[in-house]
């Protein structure tokens, strides 16, 4: 078959790359390695994770909060079976949405591996071992990322486990250590903690979520103690052995001594790296970089070989989906020619916790690194109407305006609904707006995006009204 | 406080002036360290010019202002106690006038009279006329607001004020004064507390005028909003040189739709409506009522004065002459229809006619040298190789990159580098260098549809050849009548130093090696 677009990958950036090259009338197919369309996020990461991220939360609040509100109930229990089997129908609906997606846009779906035999030709070597080869104007990479390990410890997916094992366990570990507490283990890490787990964070950096906001990593850490989390930051972690019933982690502490840790679970979660295995990509004329990132020109998003493409994890930036997404968009238009746009400073960052925590735009440690004069304003939940009704409380928001011009330069959130929030910044710095414009719209009352009006206020000129 | 003077660079060999096409920032700005200022035409090409330091810009030279190499374009004011902030800072400059200031700071220094003068505005003008009056006597005028138009022989440009105040008028429009005479004075603070009213920019709706991010001149002004940004990059419109209608500023979905590429860059902004109430929409530009006798003044760009001026002097300055012959274009098109796929693939870029031209040019020209020739004073310089300039269309304009030493190439080289060159063109990115030097001319009035044309020389070069569109005629081959594609190609030369025998044997030479491509390879 002759395409004009073959999309290798399809995970967010790839499915969403495909529909919208469909859409712009290119005949396209998809590649997809695994039986299920949409790639990591569907299968073994946005989607299953907050599945059991909402189920967990559920349970934690009957446990801790129904009583004040004044529905009481007994016998209240977790059925991690049913936990598990209700996050694999959500999987199985969204997957088979994607499919349907395929079919409505008349996008041609191969099951089975893609590897280039040339820059234009394809080969799908399927499950039985039957070859099929496509031939494309175009070739999009996007093959994503897979779970990375530590020098030295071996993933043996029973008690030492990546994020794809940690959503179906068959039991609630007694006592779950995470090596990690960026954004994958700060949301599983909770998951297990609200159902009764006691868990541990091992984290080389000195604070959660590192690479976002400092205010972020320090609200959440607290928030997350609250579930009765232990935090070992600064510590390295030496070895991870499996000895049967239990897992032993021992690791260097601050002060240089040898520390143990002995759970029955140990998930690793210290990042993700991408995924090109199989790809063949020397036979394109193209190799991937010693991080394993396969490099692409600033402006086009084309790799060194002009007709093909690479989007999401397998290229630089952050490895998010929506990320991915908006790339996949991107070359969709480029291939015909359009001159699409992505500020990369405005892709949000979010961890599903709860309470969540989502930013964008520059941390207030960039700010200060880049020398640009800036002031903040915050606003903390506890003082919103209604987060105290939703008994929401926990969290704050935090707004970074240019010293001189008042433009929105950072939106930090951590609180309720704060993924959702984010939105509201992005648009507004998209539009480069101050934090007085904000500050002017009417925000319907009561709710929590309100919190952002009073921080942007706050910013104005420390004018914050409920504060 | 230290001033860094910027001047005009040097910017290959045979330029000797440049002529300000647009400012990026205005006088009075806060401008970054490599940050693009203006933009300067010369007759070969444009370019940016960069601020030196990081400071706040004063402007030298207007818009339209021809400056010779060294000229002085502008000085950047760089503030001391910037320097406790590291470089890359986006300016926190602190001494000057965010746009709002102006006001505030007039009347501390009232009752001070700016005598404006007419600017010099490249080297051989001594007088200008002025045009027309913007403002009135005794108006309230803006800092950086056109108060006149002022008209020379080589061109046209716009007076801006120099200051806020009031303007007194010193010459009226129609007079005639030399560089440095007193065109007009504004006083300085007199009424100006009231100045920033007279402006009545419409707002959205009443009762947020008070906002001081409504003025046009916030931080924003000229950021495009995502589908703008998009619809601006796909019409290769720099959003700079859009006006935006949004807050602030800011450039709207309907600002990138309505902006025109290169129209009247700095078009006098909005004129004004006659009753304050206007409705909202007042500034759309909406020039599309299709029935309309209308007509539209459009100022020429720099780029497109220049073409004219040396277009209509290298008329005058030679001796143009141009001779004819047809091209039998079967034999090429052949050989393209058998290899076209082949050549494709192996090369990555397509068979055009342009490869056969341009070797049969370099060819020809090796065997008759003065046609690659140029005349230099009192002297005829020979070039042993053949740069081949190659006449693009943009958008902007003609302009003519070079494909060096094509003598040299092969046909796949000839077709990739003419394709990086014209992309290099569509995207305004051909650079002083890519442009000049050129020994000899190719122009493609075909691909328009022109049958037959004169093209004019690309000076200082001496001679220019025409490709023109394929016909189908009826020939006689081997005394037969049949029907062939047929290209009529014509020679422009300058005969003061190419004869008659020269460039009709050359053109003759030319149309041989397109007609039986066969002998390009055998060098026959």
């Amino acid at each position: 078959m002759q395409y004009d677009v073959i999309v290798i990958g399809s995970g967010p950036g790839g499915y969403i790359c495909a529909i919208r090259c469909a859409q712009l009338g290119l005949k396209t197919a998809i590649i997809e390695k695994y039986k299920t369309l949409g790639g990591t996020c569907l299968n073994v990461g946005c989607i299953p994770s907050k599945a059991l991220l909402d189920s967990s939360e559920h349970y934690y609040n009957a446990s801790h909060t129904f009583a004040e509100h004044g529905i009481q109930l007994e016998n209240l229990k977790v059925d991690l079976a049913q936990m598990i089997a209700r996050k694999s129908e959500v999987v199985n609906q969204v997957c088979k949405g994607v499919e349907f997606l395929m079919k409505k846009n008349k996008i041609d779906v191969y099951q089975g591996l893609g590897s280039f035999v040339d820059k234009n030709t394809v080969k799908v070597t399927k499950e039985g071992g039957d070859i099929e080869m496509i031939t494309s104007k175009n070739i999009v990479i996007a093959t994503g990322s897979k779970p990375s390990s530590l020098p030295g410890v071996t993933i043996d997916k029973k008690r030492i486990i990546t994020s794809t094992e940690a959503l179906q366990l068959n039991e609630i570990p007694k006592h779950l250590i995470v090596i990690g507490a960026g954004v994958i283990g700060a949301e599983l890490g909770s998951v297990y903690a609200r159902i009764g787990a006691k868990v541990s964070f091992v984290e080389y950096a000195s604070a959660m979520i590192p690479t976002m906001d400092a205010t972020m990593g320090k609200e959440l850490q607290r928030t997350v103690k609250k579930l009765g989390a232990d935090f070992y930051f600064s510590h390295k972690v030496k070895t991870v052995e499996n000895t049967g019933d239990e897992v032993i982690v021992t690791a260097e502490n601050p002060k240089g001594e040898l520390v143990t840790f002995t759970g029955d679970y140990c998930l690793m979660s210290v990042g993700r790296k991408p995924y090109t295995d199989g790809l063949a990509l020397e036979n394109a004329g193209l190799a991937a970089d010693q991080r394993g990132k396969i490099e692409v020109d600033e402006h086009t998003l084309q790799t060194k070989v002009p007709n093909i493409y690479a989007i999401g994890d397998v290229i630089r930036g952050a490895m998010l989906a929506h990320k991915a997404e908006e790339e996949g968009v991107f070359v969709a238009e480029t291939i015909v020619g359009q001159k699409p746009h992505i500020n990369y400073l405005l892709i949000p960052n979010v961890v599903y916790t709860w309470p969540e925590v989502a930013g964008v735009g520059y941390t207030e440690d960039e700010l200060k690194a880049k020398g640009i004069a800036y002031k903040t304003g915050s606003f903390p939940f506890k003082a919103l109407g209604r987060a105290r009704a939703s008994m929401d409380i926990d969290g704050t928001v935090k707004v970074l305006a240019h010293k001189e011009t008042d433009e929105i330069l950072g939106a930090h959130i951590i609180g309720p609904r704060a993924a959702d929030m984010i939105a509201e910044a992005v648009v507004a710095m998209e539009y480069r707006a101050s934090a007085e414009d904000v500050s002017r719209m009417s925000h319907a009352h009561p709710t929590y995006t309100e919190a952002f009006k009073e921080a942007c206020l706050a910013a104005t000129g420390n004018r914050a009204l409920n504060a | 406080m230290s001033q860094i003077e910027i001047k005009v660079p040097t910017v290959g060999e045979s330029i000797t002036e440049v002529t300000i096409g647009s400012w990026v920032k205005k006088d009075g700005d806060s401008v970054k360290r490599d940050e693009v200022i203006c933009s300067l035409d010369s007759d070969k090409a444009s370019f940016d010019v960069v601020s030196e330091a990081d400071g706040v810009l004063r402007v030298k030279a207007q818009e339209g202002d021809v400056l010779p190499i060294g000229g002085l374009i502008c000085v950047i004011e760089t503030s001391v106690e910037v320097a406790s902030a590291p470089a890359s800072a986006p300016a926190p400059v602190t001494s000057t006038p965010a746009p709002v200031a102006v006001a505030s700071v007039a009347p501390a220094t009232a009752a001070k009279v700016v005598e404006m003068k007419v600017p010099t505005v490249g080297e051989s003008v001594t007088e200008v006329t002025i045009a027309s009056w913007n403002k009135k006597d005794g108006d309230t005028v803006q800092l950086d607001e056109v108060l006149c138009e002022l008209e020379s022989d080589k061109a046209t440009f716009e007076l801006p004020a120099e200051a806020a105040g009031v303007l007194r008028i010193v010459a009226e429009a129609g007079s005639t004064l030399s560089i440095g005479a007193v065109i007009c004075k504004i006083e300085v603070g007199a009424g100006s507390a009231a100045a920033p009213a007279p402006v009545a920019e419409a707002p959205q709706s009443n009762g947020q005028v008070v906002s001081a991010n409504a003025s046009n001149d916030s931080y924003a002004a000229g950021h495009p909003s995502p589908a703008a940004a998009k619809i601006l990059a796909e019409k290769g419109i720099d959003p700079a040189s859009v006006a935006g209608s949004g807050v602030g500023g800011r450039l709207t979905k309907e600002d990138a739709i309505a902006a025109q590429p290169k129209a009247a860059p700095t078009a006098t902004p909005v004129e004004q409506p006659k009753a304050p109430v206007a409705p909202p929409v007042a500034p759309a530009p909406a020039p599309k009522a299709a029935d309309a006798r209308g007509q539209r003044r459009v100022k020429m760009t720099s780029l497109r004065k220049t073409i004219a001026r040396r277009l209509v002097a290298v008329k005058n300055e030679t001796a143009m002459l141009t001779t004819f012959n047809e091209v039998d274009m079967k034999p090429i098109m052949d050989l393209r229809a058998k290899y076209k796929d082949k050549f494709k693939e192996k090369h990555g870029v397509g068979l055009g006619f342009m490869s056969f031209f341009t070797r049969a040019c370099a060819v020809a020209l090796q065997e008759f040298p003065v046609v690659n020739a140029f005349i230099d004073g009192d002297e005829v310089v020979y070039n042993d190789f053949s740069d081949i300039s190659i006449a693009v269309s943009t958008e902007r304009g003609l302009v003519v990159p070079v494909v060096r030493n094509a003598e040299k190439m092969t046909f796949s080289q000839i077709e990739k580098e003419i394709i990086r060159l014209a992309g290099l063109a569509r995207d305004n990115k051909l650079t002083i260098d890519q442009m000049q030097g050129g020994t000899f001319t190719i122009t493609n009035g075909g691909i328009f549809g022109s049958m037959l044309s004169t093209p004019i020389i690309n000076a200082p070069q001496a001679a220019i050849l025409g490709m023109h569109n394929i016909v189908e005629r009826a020939v006689v081959v081997n005394g037969e009548i049949v029907i062939r594609p047929i290209m009529y190609v014509a020679l422009s030369y300058d005969h003061r130093t190419i004869d008659g025998r020269d460039s009709v044997s050359f053109l003759v030479r030319v149309k041989q090696l397109l007609e039986d491509p066969t002998r390009l390879l055998l060098e026959v």
